[in-house]
């Protein structure tokens, strides 16, 4: 194949923004994006984590007996500012890691399901290139959707439950104020492990070429890391987990406020999107594609 | 399909790879007994707080309650470390509304998560019933009678040092008498530090039926055998407790006979 011809390492590639090669990456990024705005998939999770909070808060707020075994359950019937965290913590189980899937899991897959690969290497754009801009296309509709989401959760949740002062998970009493930028910034602490999630479906994507497996696996996966995470007498590796940066906004809501957690599933994120990225790079720089 | 098997295979087998190498280099929980002694107090003064400002008890703050409190899990013969729904907390605090039993302290119950969070349930003799009501006539949700914490994995975990004593209580209600006249007391000794040991004199009427000595583990129940039988036409049995560990009753205890 040509493309070992134009071999750059990945940080060379994506550290030269202003030589010639760069608009290339952009006018490739430019075409993902462009055939991610005409999914219907794509757009349909956009509007389900606009649209959805809705319901599901209006919902949870109606409950006659509050989810007391949830963490912020017991005051999300009254409090708007709870009921925005038992969503938080909801989405963390597995909404979060299926709606970047659905997208991430399927961005490479899509290629091999519709036999698209030979085509869109013809272009004038090379394997690492076309890598990035499909790995930046679908890190961006990530942070896109953690955004409407958030923003729509909470501002659903304290439409509907209210912003009385928040009880906080040392039992203190959190004003209207600091309560609605503490919510704000728990639930952009998801971000890191949601793109942890979406380097990992892309891995999968390409390692599968199946887009089924590749939004699928990255949710099983998510769901046995959690289930893993909750047992007693291997918690040593709880740390090691994707999920576990998931539960780490619980410190902002202490007094004192606690951020090891925090700092701890940033790097364990970041370590995580790495290995995914450069196994992913690895393995489609690697494949045989002259079969389509 | 054979590609996508292999994948997930690999990922799983990755995982249980992480998971191996973990467990082999360390066995740390950061549950820990000295780390709910020091988060539990926190969360509950400031909720107690909330709950004196509903019931409009003046005076009361978080810093005026001054709680203590001393943890365990799952009895006596267990290590006191690890998620779970069977830690057992002894708080103590100081609130001249409320005052304290003669032992001290009060008995949460406390289910706690391996994310270092919990959901703690209190005594309803000392903190109050699920719904209370406020200084304004409405039925409010008692802040008190179960609430929720989370603490910071990385706190100190050096022992706090806080000791309550177990509690010996009698637990028959009525005492069967065997064919040979004789009686067998059944005892319970509660959550505490070091179990219950002492003596028990049993008298019936002005008949001394002789000293049983006792000895119990923390959380366990005996059946402990009145030495002389009974007398056949005594109605009672009454007990004097003298404990060298622990608490006991503090007043002589009369349990009728059962014939």
């Amino acid at each position: 194949m040509t493309s070992s011809a134009v071999d750059v390492t990945p940080a060379a590639d994506r550290g030269t923004p202003g030589s010639g090669k760069a608009p290339s990456l952009v006018s490739a990024l430019r075409w993902e994006v462009r055939k991610l705005a005409s999914q219907y998939r794509a757009r349909a999770v956009l509007a389900g984590a606009l649209l959805g909070p809705i319901p599901v808060a209006v919902v949870l707020h109606a409950q006659s007996r509050p989810p007391k075994d949830t963490l912020f359950g017991r005051y999300a019937t009254t409090n708007g500012f709870s009921l925005a965290l038992l969503i938080l913590g909801f989405s963390c189980q597995w909404v979060l890691p299926l709606l970047t899937a659905i997208v991430a899991g399927d961005i490479f897959a899509s290629e091999d399901q519709h036999g698209t690969w030979k085509t869109v290497l013809t272009r004038s754009t090379s394997r690492a290139k076309l890598f990035w801009a499909k790995a930046l296309a679908a890190g961006g509709f990530a942070v896109v959707m953690v955004v409407f989401l958030s923003v729509s959760t909470i501002a659903a949740s304290v439409l509907i439950g209210g912003h009385q002062p928040l009880v906080g998970v040392s039992g203190q009493l959190i004003g209207a104020h600091e309560a609605l930028r503490l919510v704000s910034v728990s639930w952009a602490t998801t971000l890191a492990p949601t793109l942890g999630f979406t380097c990992l479906a892309m891995l999968l994507s390409i390692a599968t070429r199946n887009p089924a497996a590749g939004i699928a696996t990255p949710v099983v996966l998510g769901m046995v890391m959690q289930l893993v995470g909750a047992l007693g007498g291997i918690e040593a590796i709880r740390p090691l987990l994707l999920t576990t940066p998931y539960e780490s906004w619980h410190g902002l809501l202490a007094s004192p406020r606690f951020t090891g957690p925090l700092t701890q599933g940033l790097v364990v994120s970041g370590a995580w999107s790495l290995v995914a990225l450069l196994a992913g790079f690895v393995m489609l720089r690697r494949r045989d594609i002259t079969g389509g | 399909m054979r590609r996508v098997i292999i994948t997930i295979l690999i990922a799983l087998a990755a995982l249980a790879g992480i998971g191996a190498i973990a467990v082999a280099t360390g066995d740390g929980s950061t549950v820990t007994k000295a780390r709910l002694e020091r988060a539990l107090p926190v969360v509950f003064a400031n909720q107690y707080a909330e709950q004196a400002r509903l019931l409009g008890h003046p005076g009361i703050t978080a810093e005026s309650l001054h709680p203590v409190a001393m943890c365990d899990k799952h009895g006596p013969d267990f290590p006191d470390v690890g998620p779970g729904s069977d830690w057992i907390c002894l708080m103590g605090w100081t609130d001249p509304n409320v005052p304290m039993p003669p032992e001290g302290y009060g008995k949460f119950e406390l289910n706690v998560h391996s994310n270092d969070c919990f959901t703690a349930g209190g005594p309803s003799k000392l903190v109050g019933f699920q719904m209370l009501t406020d200084t304004a006539g409405r039925s409010v949700n008692n802040p008190v009678f179960e609430f929720d914490g989370c603490f910071d994995p990385s706190t100190d975990n050096s022992p706090t040092g806080t000791v309550f004593p177990s509690v010996l209580n009698v637990a028959s209600t009525v005492l069967p008498v065997d064919a040979a006249g004789k009686v067998g007391l059944q005892v319970t000794c509660g959550t505490g530090a070091d179990g219950c040991a002492g003596t028990i004199a049993a008298a019936s009427g002005s008949t001394q039926l002789g000293t049983i000595t006792y000895k119990l583990k923390e959380e366990a129940t005996a059946t402990l055998a009145v030495p002389t039988a009974v007398p056949p036409d005594a109605k009672d049995v009454t007990f004097t407790f003298t404990p060298t560990a622990g608490m006991a009753p503090p007043s002589a205890a009369t349990v009728p006979l059962g014939r």
